[in-house]
């Protein structure tokens, strides 16, 4: 057959990053176009994803960029040391699906997407070494087949014990390890007045978050939890200025919103506290489902929001090596990871969020093959059973033909919540 | 002058081809399946053996394929879809070399075929549980964009952004799927785009099943659509060939076999 039109074939890369657009900008669409009263200063965001996910624009050529696995690195060493955080989080789909001959068929889905995508080597901001807590087994592992991929990965050392005074003691020195390790690598040396200053911005990013969550702790909501996952996702690998900035405009427009009653809640919307297995861009399987479902989202508990902007950095003396402390205490007792045991810090985190944000239930979501969510969820659904909180767990994966099933149990449970709110009425 | 005739009766149309002994191929002539497949056949071939003016006479043996194939009496034999497709890919697929692997995109199912080095299926995969991935998906496709099946290939060649995936593998929820995407305006030749891409994937994850060979034939009518072979080239990261009549290899091959049949029995 003669052809009419000109067809040249992708090379693997280009193929790889069709792959990886066409499912970033179906959930950059799904959001800008399907929800009700869209906030303007979210498109800083959508577009922020298009550029990195669909277009492949790098953010931080020149800088030296540091990977890190999990949420246990502290950003503030690195910023210190004019250095890059970029966390490698990954929710591709695509990835998983390369990732899957690297890693266990039972292992998570957001590991094996991880490794997927070092094996395919395709960055938009590619690491230059990586840091990596010793958090879960499977992320422990994941960082060896890293490094079998040619890459630098080190180690930190992470206790899985966070009560007792062994542990604290532990993870100082790791932390004070890594500070030098990374010192050593940039060339630069740490000294009080980068460290205050990063911690500074830190602390005033943390409290950004924590002025938008305000407005979700209202009656009626300003911004919905898939925007917000949308924020702190791109807190992983955004410019920080550029970051605060956007968010100083969204915090402005939420006000705006409020003054011209513009809400994304309908009368009866049930508040739903997400937690579990995180929300990475762009599975937002589970999220969308809820909010599309009339649920939505005021509070999280996972490690790509709430978990990391929870607690800030709190600091008594201003030498290097305390700061080093207590950026070490901050990053181990106030994490509330499922890897901890035990861990009825996060039982009474969730609890805690519950309450404070008037959530009417929780949605429990773990990745199918994440042991320490799949075990923990029995005694977080007994807890929520005697506070009288129902719960929804959920267990699913990246594969973007769960739809159906998926769809019916998130409604059936948001349905639920409805009848109860008006039976209470 | 003897003919053999190779009659494919599948879900959405109906093809015949005519050979003669030497197995060059004299004729061919689709029609639609319709309510009366068994007449209509009938009545296509009939059409074809006047055009071609050979007499029914001379039609020595005939032989069925297809989803219909059982239903066709006159037939003097009648073979699975999987080997007559093989038969005629091979024979068609000549001028461009040794043919490995097949696909073949039917209306209502999709398969991918393997062949060893003598032509012979060694393996083969079908999805024929729903429309996902086949000619009927293309339909409904083309049903909703409000336009003809054959303009599909030259739309997506112009779509600008990145595809919009339709991930339903349900071609009724498909269809709401693109619903949804019309109705946040999104341009047409991304959506077809995505289409064709999304049936893509699925096909190539078909043809991984069966090992991906070099020396891939593509037939069956959505061949015919060049947007489709684009995206399945794209995603397979390699060249297809498409043969001239794409729709017809499979009744073609049914017609070889009739050759062949014939031969045999006269010895």
């Amino acid at each position: 057959m003669t052809s009419k039109f000109k067809h040249d074939i992708e090379s693997p890369l280009q193929k790889q990053n069709r792959h990886k657009a066409m499912e970033a900008i179906r959930i950059i669409n799904t959001l800008k176009d399907d929800f009700k009263n869209p906030i303007e200063s979210m498109n800083y965001f959508y577009k922020l994803f298009e550029d990195v996910f669909c277009n492949q624009k790098s953010l931080h050529d020149g800088k030296l960029k540091v990977g890190t696995m999990c949420i246990q690195i502290p950003s503030e060493i690195i910023y210190a040391l004019d250095a890059v955080p970029i966390r490698l989080c990954n929710g591709f789909y695509s990835d998983d699906e390369i990732g899957s001959d690297y890693m266990p068929q039972k292992s998570c889905p957001l590991v094996r997407s991880t490794v997927g995508h070092f094996a395919s080597g395709n960055f938009s901001d590619k690491p230059h070494l990586i840091y990596s807590p010793t958090t879960c087994d499977q992320k422990t592992k994941a960082g060896v087949t890293i490094e079998s991929f040619g890459y630098e990965v080190v180690d930190v050392d992470f206790p899985r014990v966070k009560d007792s005074e062994i542990s604290r003691e532990y993870f100082r020195r790791s932390i004070r390890e890594f500070a030098i390790d990374l010192s050593k690598k940039t060339g630069n040396k740490l000294n009080k007045k980068s460290l205050k200053q990063s911690i500074a911005k830190i602390g005033y990013a943390q409290s950004l978050y924590h002025k938008l969550c305000e407005y979700r702790k209202k009656k009626n909501i300003v911004i919905s939890g898939n925007d917000m996952f949308f924020v702190t996702n791109a807190f992983f690998f955004d410019k920080i200025d550029s970051w605060i900035d956007a968010c100083e405009n969204l915090l402005k427009e939420c006000k705006q919103r409020e003054d011209e009653n513009l809400f994304v809640n309908g009368k009866i919307s049930p508040r739903i506290v997400y937690t579990g297995s995180p929300p990475i861009f762009p599975n937002y399987k589970v999220p969308i489902v809820i909010e599309e479902s009339d649920g939505i989202i005021v509070a999280d508990e996972t490690c790509s929001s709430n978990r990391m902007f929870n607690d800030r950095v709190a600091v008594d003396e201003w030498f290097v090596n305390d700061m080093l402390d207590s950026m070490a205490d901050k990053y181990l007792k106030a994490c509330t990871c499922p890897i901890f045991t035990k861990n009825d810090d996060r039982i009474r985190r969730i609890i805690d969020l519950v309450k404070t944000y008037s959530a009417d239930g929780v949605v429990y979501q773990s990745f199918a093959g994440c042991t320490v969510y799949e075990a923990e969820q029995r005694s977080v659904l007994e807890a929520m059973e005697k506070e009288g909180i129902p719960i929804l767990y959920i267990e699913s994966d990246y594969s973007p033909s769960q739809g159906g099933q998926l769809t019916t149990r998130v409604e059936a449970f948001i349905e639920s919540l409805k009848t109860r709110k008006r039976i209470k009425k | 002058m003897k003919y053999f005739v190779g009659i494919d009766i599948g879900s959405t149309s109906i093809k015949i081809s005519i050979i003669d002994e030497k197995k060059n191929l004299i004729g061919s002539k689709t029609s639609a399946s319709g309510s009366m497949f068994y007449k209509y056949a009938q009545e296509t071939l009939d059409l074809l053996l006047k055009e071609l003016e050979i007499s029914p006479k001379d039609v020595v043996y005939t032989v069925s394929t297809g989803y219909g194939r059982k239903l066709y009496k006159e037939a003097d034999e009648n073979i699975s879809e999987i080997t007559a497709n093989a038969i005629g890919a091979r024979a068609s697929a000549k001028e461009f070399g040794e043919i490995k692997t097949i696909i073949n995109i039917g209306g209502q199912d999709s398969k991918a075929i393997s062949l060893d080095n003598d032509g012979n299926v060694t393996n083969f995969a079908m999805n024929d549980r729903c429309a996902a991935g086949t000619g009927k998906f293309l339909d409904v496709v083309a049903l909703k964009l409000e336009m003809g099946v054959d303009e599909l290939g030259e739309k997506h060649f112009k779509a600008k952004g990145t595809p919009l995936g339709v991930s339903s593998t349900c071609a009724v929820f498909a269809e709401s799927e693109i619903i949804g995407l019309l109705g946040n305006n999104h341009s047409v030749e991304d959506i077809v785009c995505g289409v064709h891409y999304s049936i893509a994937k699925r096909i190539v994850k078909l043809v991984k099943r069966v090992g991906v060979k070099e020396g891939i034939y593509f037939d069956g009518g959505p061949a015919l659509n060049e947007g489709l072979v684009n995206a399945i080239e794209n995603e397979l990261g390699k060249r297809v060939f498409i043969p001239k009549f794409p729709q017809v290899t499979t009744s073609y091959g049914a017609a070889i076999m009739g050759v062949d049949s014939f031969l045999y029995d006269q010895n």
